[in-house]
């Protein structure tokens, strides 16, 4: 049975490389590093999920990402998971007018290879 | 008659500058007592029909036709001015002031003739003279009512003299007095003595009362200005408050995104996913090393930043700071690096630059910040200008550069702290996104303000332009410009 696939969008390369590390013990890895990227990746071989950071080249990045993948009848179903320097509240705050964003999990950096771990396999085993 | 109770609202006090409000107030309060004239007056008109009516009868034989035509013309203007008073759809204090002075002068018209019907000097109504005098000067005002006691003193003065006016027979112990000239000329005089002591004495209480309402009137709009005053204060304070906890919140954040990636490969490496020899390892090592660099730039450009604005005050101003030599020395201290970048700096210095007052070490910052900025984001090969010119009473400092430009998207928001567009952050990775805040808020202190020009095509302008006389901030001034600087509101940062 072939592996599962993580897409992992990030702007910040280390971050990405660290947890690609983590995933890469159980899932397939792939990376973007900003918002158009990401949707390229997905729309050239959809991802089982998508791990997002929020912002990239402008501050709502991954919120948009996250929208436009819900919004697309053929990724609404892949998982989501906002991955964050920010705290949430903060977000859903400067957000005003669109506070609402479709994902499955909203986690804060940093966090440990474990937590990531489990809340993967939480949403795709 | 008349009668009226007394307000100083309804006095001649002098309206306060753009007091509408007030006025408004003396309109509506005059309304008020004229609606009463109007009622009073149907009082004296129904006592003189009566009057005329029952003047035969009491012993008053000769009074009943002029009572009855006085009574007849009393309805008549009181049926005027009654409907005068409903008509008037915006009551205007003025206008009021004068319909309330034209009443009175025919109110005491017609109490002359009454008076003069019911025994002259001494009729028992004369003491509504009074009474008149005394509602005119609450009313309208002292000085018109001075001018209708002359009047009406000349009357009886004319009436007298032209022989109408009748001696009156006090009392039983002044009965013997004949009626002489001089007897007649001392009733007279008590009269008119009586007349202008009424205006006086009332005068004096009512224009003390006045003032008194003035004053309060005055303290009252004071402290209503100082309410205002202090709920804009308040509310700057409030807006100043939430703005700081924003930048606490942004600056929190730009420290924690590199903190999480630290934390995140030193966790992967320690967990043994990741040797430490291999080349990731080495990578992640590398890369968080790289983050805490990036971390104590970041917390050194705050410091540097949080010194500007707290040192507003006590900072080390100068006299005479010759900008000229400032930038040179700066272009000095560069040029090893715009060398290892093979960047060329060229200055056009078109007139001596001098501000009376400044702070070297802030603008040596400042222009370095936006000099290095210049020469960090050219292409290779590429030129940098440093423009220098005295306009008027300013120094206009412009720092050219033929790089990569800034997007449209993030020409309003340079400034704010933490703001690094894609293409800066790509072309120069290491960089906090503070350097032009810090200049903007050096430009501030010394008055000024700097400001993105753009351009034709790639490359950067950034312009300063600092008063070339500007005394150091007071403590007020400084507090007041404070409020220039911090983070706007709603505006996120970029990471």
């Amino acid at each position: 049975m072939s592996r599962k696939t993580v897409l992992v969008v990030d702007d910040d390369p280390i971050f990405v490389e660290a947890i690609s590390a983590v995933l890469e013990t159980r899932y397939e890895v792939r990376t973007a590093s900003n918002g158009p990227s990401a949707l390229q990746s997905v729309a050239e071989q959809q991802p089982d999920i998508v791990i997002l950071d929020v912002m990239m080249d402008y501050p709502s990045e991954g919120f948009d990402v996250a929208r436009a993948l819900h919004g697309d009848p053929a990724t609404t179903a892949i998982p989501v998971v906002m991955l964050t320097g920010v705290d949430q509240v903060y977000n859903y705050r400067m957000e005003t007018d669109e506070t609402w964003v479709p994902c499955a999990r909203f986690l804060e950096k940093p966090i440990t290879p474990d937590q990531l771990l489990t809340q993967v396999a939480e949403l795709i085993g | 008659m008349n009668n009226a109770p007394s307000s100083p609202f309804l006095s001649d006090t002098p309206a306060p500058a753009s007091a509408d409000a007030v006025d408004d107030v003396l309109a509506m309060e005059l309304v008020d007592r004229l609606t009463w004239f109007v009622r009073l007056r149907w009082g004296a008109a129904l006592s003189l029909a009566l009057g005329s009516l029952l003047g035969p009868i009491i012993g008053l034989p000769r009074v009943w036709p002029d009572l009855a035509v006085l009574s007849v013309v009393l309805v008549a203007y009181n049926l005027f001015c009654q409907r005068r008073l409903r008509r008037r759809a915006a009551p205007d204090a003025r206008d009021l002031r004068v319909s309330a002075l034209l009443q009175i002068a025919l109110d005491l018209m017609a109490l002359l003739v009454v008076v003069h019907c019911t025994g002259d000097l001494a009729s028992p109504l004369l003491p509504f003279f009074g009474f008149h005098m005394a509602i005119g000067t609450i009313l309208v005002s002292t000085e018109w009512m001075y001018m209708a006691a002359g009047l009406i003193s000349l009357t009886a003065f004319s009436l007298q003299v032209a022989g109408v006016w009748s001696i009156p027979t006090l009392a039983p112990a002044v009965a013997a007095v004949p009626a002489t000239d001089v007897v007649s000329a001392l009733a007279l005089l008590a009269f008119v003595g009586f007349l202008f002591g009424i205006v006086y004495l009332t005068g004096s209480v009512s224009d003390r009362l006045k003032q008194r309402n003035q004053e309060l009137r005055e303290a009252s709009k004071a402290l209503e200005d100082r309410s205002v005053e202090l709920q804009r204060l308040l509310g700057e304070l409030a807006d100043l408050e939430r703005r700081k906890s924003h930048y606490m919140r942004i600056s929190a954040h730009q420290l924690r995104s590199p903190l999480g990636t630290v934390r995140t490969s030193l966790d992967v490496l320690t967990s043994g996913l990741v040797d430490l020899a291999s080349p990731r390892g080495q990578r992640l090592m590398r890369g968080a090393a790289e983050r805490v660099d990036g971390l104590l730039l970041i917390v050194n450009g705050l410091l540097d930043l949080a010194k500007v604005r707290e040192g507003r005050l006590r900072a080390p101003w100068t006299r005479d700071v010759n900008l000229n030599q400032l930038i040179a020395d700066i272009l000095d201290a560069l040029t090893p690096y715009s060398d290892e970048r093979g960047v060329k700096v060229e200055t056009d210095f078109a007139g001596r630059a001098v501000l009376e007052w400044g702070v070297p070490p802030d603008l040596v910052h400042a222009f370095e910040n936006l000099i290095h900025n210049a020469i960090k984001y050219s292409f290779p090969d590429g030129t940098v200008t440093v423009r220098l010119a005295v306009q008027g009473e300013s120094a206009i400092v412009h720092v050219e550069d033929r790089g990569i430009g800034v997007p449209d998207a993030f020409r309003e928001q340079l400034f704010l702290e933490f703001v690094r567009a894609p293409n800066a952050r790509s072309h120069a990775p290491v960089g906090t996104g503070l350097g032009l805040a810090l200049v903007r808020e050096v430009a501030a202190n010394h008055g000024g303000k700097a400001t993105f020009e753009g351009g034709l095509g790639p490359g950067a302008t950034f312009r300063v332009e600092l008063p070339l006389h500007r005394t150091p901030p007071e403590l007020g001034q400084a507090l007041q410009t404070g409020d220039a600087v911090g983070y706007p509101r709603d505006t996120a940062p970029h990471t």
